[in-house]
């Protein structure tokens, strides 16, 4: 393992608010690409049941981030993670942990929807049944019912559950892509840039469910709208060339930066 | 020098020359005019070449099409007019011959009685009791019918030659000898007359015979071929200097010289595609023709061919037993061809295609950037070595272990060899064209799945491959119709037996193989048994075709599904 020879970045922490609990936690966290440094040392807490958004300019390593959570950095052949990130306390870096096992506690949303190709009911069932979460055929039906209704999509699919799940519109596509990730009951959702694909409306529509959804889940969500971000999260990372900058209580990030580069980046000087 | 090339290399001065003119001129517009002309300068060059090359090419190309056609046509007519007098005696002496009356007579009497006796026999049929009698008495009167035609034609023969003979043995003799000649002679005697006739006027080529009447032609070809070249060099060169003149006048500096080259182009790139598309629509002509006069000459008893469960074709060529039931039954042929297709695909289909999951899901780059090209090797070797391979190695090996295990018919021509074989030869468009498509699943499926806890190989099956799936089928689907159509492995390997059998370790024969028995050797061709073949071509055509179609359709839908 290489060296790092310069100075560990330094990162603004903004006080927690009161009666946070500590959901995520990242110490040391290092992401190389083949020899390019993807993350730097990152050092995070997250609190469950609440959205937390992850901004900066393109290549800032948010996504890099997010994808530590769940263990996906294991599919790129290239990358190498250090340091240590634990969920609950538990080392996700761990040999012991099977990342199967963790990304059925750790879901995950794409940015373009990705149903796969296969009906609508059978894309959500599909988590429950590779990890045998339902008993039976009436179990399932109840997981798929639940789940649907939770990602708000059951209404408009109720009556179609058995027809391909790639005949919705994208928006439509995007909620059945969480109502996957649901049905797995999973304690962390990680969204990587949801609504990027999608049209306003879609788009005012996801961020309706991600509200409701943060009663139940720890959500974190990349973006790339400020705007977005400001609406719909708790607590706000901004990230910049593989470091954290800064990092708080959202209303703060946004009134009251106190990095330059935060503040360049919100007001739109870069990015 | 010959006049041709003296033509040819003024052309190519003079195009040489447009080109050069037609530079000069733009970029002297572009002075003239202070600077704005509306194509390159090379343009302006290329659209006066284009014009004084052009046109004299396609005289000249008209002039060697046809050319020679126009010659002989009128060389002859001329001579034909000079044996008028000999084709009135001819035809006078024809008529009053009592001689050959009295055959044509006895050859419509033959040719009557050969119908009634086929009208017999279709009624025999119909009415279920045994034609027998009536097809002996067809094949009587098909052999007078024979005997009385050579008898007419010998009659002939000696009127005309009593007919020429009354010529005088002076030139002007011997062209109206020569005259009639050709008048009398069939088309094929035709051409190999004008053909002897030229190969003694111009040298080009060897006459067969060399006869006073040939070289009286050949004479007269002469002066009309001399003024048709002439005339035609004449009229090349003149429509490059006027192709010339007429572009360069039309040069200025707003010409858009561009686009008219272009429009050239795109002309020239459109013909090259109309040839090949033309081409095709003539292959398809020429085996749909032939095709129906073979169901013309089985009395259009279209079930018996697609449907009869006896190939014979060896006993049809007696002329009382064409069409006769079960000779041309093709069954055998389509079972043989799905036989040994259903054994390659079995080989190819799961062999390619885990071939391509792994090449493409686990190989990791280096392994696949050895192994994939290795792979590849295997659809570009040629199919009759594949043919030598089943043949000498896998034929005899399996037909050692049939033995070997107790079943004592085995033979080396085997159903099961040749599928093997030909198996293998298919396993690289399947893996090849299955791998390029597992490939272009989009990795956020995969990811997709991987963030929903799947395994790697539970990705793959669950999600991968059902995407991946009209793509495959349409590899499948591609690697059957190059199996019904492989011709060179079944031919070495699947033996000649026109077995319905659904034995693998018996010999059987293919549509592909029964075309090329058909076809090779001592053959006439216009014989029932030759005209099957492409009857067969015309089957095997309409397979693969719709098979190709429906594969492409799939391939397609899945591409606009992910692009």
């Amino acid at each position: 393992m290489a060296h790092d020879t310069h100075p560990a970045p330094s990162t603004v922490y903004h006080p927690a608010p009161p009666g946070m609990d500590t959901k995520i936690a990242a110490r040391d966290l290092t992401v190389r690409y083949g020899g390019a440094l993807a993350l730097d040392r990152v050092h995070i807490d997250m609190p469950g049941r609440a959205v937390t958004a992850c901004i900066g300019p393109s290549g800032c390593g948010k996504s890099t981030f997010l994808r530590c959570i769940n263990r996906m950095n294991d599919t790129i052949d290239t990358a190498r993670v250090t340091g240590s990130i634990r969920i609950d306390g538990e080392e996700v870096n761990d040999r012991s942990i099977d990342p199967v096992l963790l990304r059925a506690r750790v879901g995950m949303v794409f940015q373009k929807p990705n149903p796969f190709p296969k009906s609508i009911y059978e894309n959500v069932a599909y988590g429950p049944r590779i990890h045998g979460l339902a008993a039976g055929k009436d179990e399932l039906d109840a997981i798929v019912e639940t789940s649907l209704t939770k990602a708000g999509l059951w209404k408009e699919v109720a009556d179609r559950l058995h027809q391909p799940g790639t005949s919705l519109s994208g928006g439509q596509q995007q909620r059945l892509v969480i109502a996957r990730a649901i049905a797995v009951n999973p304690e962390v959702i990680l969204m990587d840039e949801p609504c990027s694909a999608l049209d306003p409306i879609a788009t005012a529509r996801i961020e309706e469910l991600i509200d409701e959804l943060r009663e139940n889940y720890a959500l974190i969500i990349v973006t790339h709208s400020m705007a977005q971000a400001a609406r719909v999260s708790q607590m706000t990372a901004f990230f910049h060339l593989g470091a954290l900058v800064e990092y708080g209580p959202t209303e703060e990030i946004f009134t009251n930066p106190r990095d330059q580069r935060t503040q360049d980046y919100i007001t739109g000087r870069f990015g | 020098m010959q006049i041709s090339v003296i033509v040819a290399l003024t052309l190519l001065v003079l195009t040489a020359f447009g080109f050069l003119i037609g530079r000069r001129r733009a970029l002297a517009a572009r002075g003239a005019s202070g600077g704005r002309l509306h194509s390159l300068p090379n343009y302006y060059g290329y659209y006066i070449a284009l014009w004084t090359g052009g046109p004299a090419l396609i005289v000249l190309a008209l002039y060697g099409a046809m050319g020679a056609g126009l010659v002989n046509t009128l060389a002859m007519t001329q001579l034909e007019r000079e044996a008028a007098p000999l084709i009135a005696e001819f035809e006078r002496q024809l008529d009053n011959d009592a001689a050959y009356r009295a055959l044509l007579a006895q050859a419509a009497d033959a040719e009557l009685d050969a119908m009634e006796a086929r009208e017999a026999i279709a009624l025999a049929r119909d009415a279920g009791l045994d034609p027998q009698d009536f097809q002996s008495e067809l094949a009587r009167q098909t052999t007078r019918l024979t005997e009385t035609g050579a008898q007419l034609d010998a009659r002939r023969g000696e009127i005309v030659r009593d007919v020429a003979a009354r010529a005088p043995s002076t030139d002007a003799g011997i062209r109206a000898r020569a005259g009639f000649e050709y008048w009398i002679s069939p088309n094929e005697r035709r051409e190999l007359f004008l053909a002897d006739a030229r190969a003694i006027a111009f040298g080009a080529g060897l006459a067969s015979r060399n006869t006073p009447e040939l070289r009286a032609a050949a004479l007269a070809m002469r002066p009309v071929e001399d003024v048709f070249r002439y005339s035609a060099a004449g009229l090349a060169l003149a429509l490059a200097v006027g192709g010339l003149a007429w572009a360069r006048s039309r040069v200025r500096g707003a010409f858009r010289a561009r686009n008219r080259v272009e429009a050239v182009i795109s002309g020239l790139l459109m013909l090259a595609s109309v040839i090949a598309i033309l081409t095709t629509l003539g292959i398809v002509f020429s085996l749909l023709f032939e095709s129906l006069r073979f169901f013309a000459a089985i009395d259009w008893r279209l079930h018996e061919f697609l449907l009869g469960l006896q190939w014979s074709p060896q006993i049809a060529i007696r002329a009382d037993q064409i069409g006769q039931s079960g000779a041309f039954g093709a069954v055998p042929l389509f079972a043989g061809t799905a036989l040994i297709t259903l054994i390659a695909m079995l080989v190819a289909v799961p062999v390619g295609l885990f071939s391509a999951i792994y090449m493409s899901e686990y190989a990791t780059p280096r392994v696949r950037a050895v192994a994939k090209p290795v792979l590849e090797v295997l659809a570009g070797v040629p199919t009759v070595v594949y043919g030598f391979f089943a043949l000498l190695t896998v034929g005899p090996f399996l037909r050692d272990a049939a033995l070997f295990l107790g079943y004592e018919d085995a033979v080396t021509q085997s159903a099961l060899s040749a599928g093997l074989v030909m198996g293998v030869m298919i396993i690289p468009f399947i893996s090849s064209l299955s791998d390029d498509v597992i490939n272009a699943v989009p990795q956020t499926l995969r990811d997709g799945a991987y963030a929903m806890g799947a395994t790697k190989s539970e990705a793959i099956r669950h999600v991968v491959l059902p995407a991946a799936l009209p793509g495959v089928v349409g590899a499948i689907l591609l690697g059957m119709s190059r199996a019904i159509g492989e011709t060179m492995i079944v031919v070495m390997a699947a033996g000649q037996g026109a077995n319905l059998t659904a034995n693998p370790l018996e010999s059987v024969t293919t549509i592909t193989v029964q075309i090329v028995t058909l076809l090779t050797g001592d053959q006439e061709f216009d014989s029932s048994k030759t005209l099957a073949a492409f009857a067969l071509g015309l089957v095997l055509f309409t397979l693969t075709l719709m098979l190709n179609i429906i594969a492409l359709r799939v391939v397609q839908r899945f591409r606009e599904r992910y692009e």
